[in-house]
């Protein structure tokens, strides 16, 4: 059990802030991993330096939140938060682009950065939070969301939009 | 270029175009009169002139009624009439039956701007009013008391003393007023934010005149329509001298694809900014509206914000302001014309 503990980031290792432009290439390199393992469908020509940014745009809100290894000032972990009002006018949260980076994968970053985001979300007055997954997603990834409470509530169906349409 | 010879005349014109000043007092026998014209007492008889003068609510209008208020407005035919009422000390025989010598004078000062640069009406109309009635609150009464005995048909030494006096106190009047117009004038668009629409607004109206504005391009301009400058040169060190500003645009431009508007600002500051409101707007049909009214609670140090608003068919200009939600002071503005974005 201690040696498990050991594993594990202390909390107050990691500072968790807001994204800034010169964080582009660290984030960039995060996303591409996160991407070669579950095709996110990464668009690096998209990903600009302005694209973490927090954003306001009428009903959205989005920050990224950056998890910064306190000691040598390392970015280890990513995750954007959004709030998008619905047509009923609550405001719904949303985890995306959620990335640790190699090396800290299963050190609880993931975690820490989690509970900050619904803490923000909270206070943005979001009624509830959903993290996008794919259908095929490994169910591993699906139980260990869910012990912090995540349920599956929703199938989204999508179609392509080809030149044939 | 002007002929020299005429520059009084076209001075005294742009100065009536852009700004008059009514020093008028309510007389117990024959109501609403004027005293003082600035810059020339002909426009007492010119009916264009002075009908919003004298139905200006400001006379119909108890101090009472007054005292919430800092002034009455009026607009009538382009213009903006901004109206203070004012008592000041008299030792003046009243020709009313109730009233005594020591009845205090009821004043009416009224500066009109064109709607154009009524931006300035609200700062200039407080400066006049609390210098004359700081200097002249024990002498307005005598220039009354002048311009009654004109009025006699036979005038006694008495009479001709009193009618000097006043005539003097008149002009040091009307010299007060020339200064605190042109000094207001002089300083008052650097006081303000050079950036915000009425501002522009104001400045494109100045221009179309004819009124010299170049100072703020050349920084130093040897002859000028009138001599309120609008822009001392002598004052470009201090702009270029002054704290920058603590929120600055760093970028704006088009997303194509999803025809939205991105302006990123930055925080350039090293604190903290709390309750901060964002709004963007567009004008249509002379109607201001609104696309994003965003409270930001906490904006972080050095940092950039992203804002993104949609792109609406056929309207090219927004209107982008940063406004500190508690004290509603504008610390940014920025009017953003698509067309002129690369």
């Amino acid at each position: 059990m201690q040696e498990e503990d050991d594993e594990y980031v202390d909390k107050n290792e990691i500072i968790i802030r807001n994204y800034r432009t010169s964080d582009y290439q660290a984030t960039l390199e995060i996303l591409r991993q996160l991407h070669d393992t579950y095709d996110i469908g990464l668009n690096e020509q998209r990903w600009k330096e302005s694209s973490g940014l927090r954003q306001f745009k009428p009903n959205l809100k989005r920050i990224t939140l950056i998890a910064e290894y306190k000691l040598n000032g390392e970015v280890v972990g990513m995750g954007m938060l959004e709030a998008v009002k619905n047509n009923l006018g609550q405001y719904i949260g949303y985890l995306d682009n959620w990335a640790t980076k190699k090396e800290y994968i299963g050190k609880r970053v993931g975690e820490i950065l989690a509970k900050r985001a619904i803490y923000i979300l909270k206070s943005w007055g979001c009624e509830s939070v959903r993290i996008n997954i794919g259908y095929n997603a490994d169910k591993k990834l699906i139980n260990v969301i869910g012990k912090v409470g995540f349920n599956p509530i929703l199938i989204v169906l999508e179609k392509k939009i080809t030149d044939e349409d | 270029m002007v002929d020299p010879k005429n520059s009084t005349l076209l001075e005294e014109k742009h100065i009536a175009e852009i700004c008059m000043v009514y020093v008028l007092y309510f007389d117990e026998a024959q109501g609403h009169i004027p005293l003082l014209i600035f810059p020339d007492d002909k426009y007492k008889e010119d009916k264009k002139f002075m009908r919003p003068i004298k139905y200006h609510s400001i006379w119909f209008l108890s101090s009472d009624d007054l005292s919430a208020l800092d002034h009455i407005d009026l607009e009538y035919k382009g213009f903006t009439y901004f109206g203070k009422k004012i008592l000041t000390k008299s030792k003046r025989k009243k020709r009313r039956a109730g009233l005594e010598e020591e009845t205090p004078e009821t004043i009416v000062i009224i500066v009109s701007l064109p709607n154009d640069i009524e931006i300035f009406g609200d700062g200039l109309i407080r400066k006049l009013t609390e210098t004359i009635q700081d200097k002249y609150d024990e002498q307005l009464y005598k220039i009354i008391e002048s311009e009654i005995a004109k009025e006699q048909i036979i005038k006694t030494e008495k009479i001709k003393t009193c009618i000097q006096e006043g005539t003097e106190i008149k002009e040091e009047l009307r010299t007060l007023i020339t200064e605190i117009t042109e000094d207001y004038f002089d300083t008052v668009i650097k006081q303000k934010d050079a950036t915000s629409i009425k501002q522009q607004k104001a400045i494109s109206f100045l221009s179309l005149i004819g009124h010299d504005v170049s100072h703020i391009i050349s920084g130093v301009s040897d002859f000028s329509f009138s001599n309120i400058k609008l822009f001392d040169p002598s004052k470009t060190d201090k702009t270029e001298l002054a704290v920058k500003a603590p929120l600055s645009i760093s970028s704006i431009h088009i997303i194509e694809d999803s025809k939205e508007l991105e302006i990123i600002v930055e925080n350039k500051t090293d604190k903290e900014y709390n309750n901060v409101r964002v709004k963007i707007t567009h004008v249509k049909e002379f109607f201001e509206k609104e696309i994003m009214d965003q409270l930001i609670d906490i904006w972080f140090q050095q940092e950039e914000l992203l804002f993104i608003s949609p792109i609406l068919p056929h309207i090219s200009e927004y209107l982008f302001f940063i406004i500190d939600d508690k004290n509603k002071d504008k610390l940014l503005s920025k009017r953003i014309d698509i067309n002129l974005l690369t």
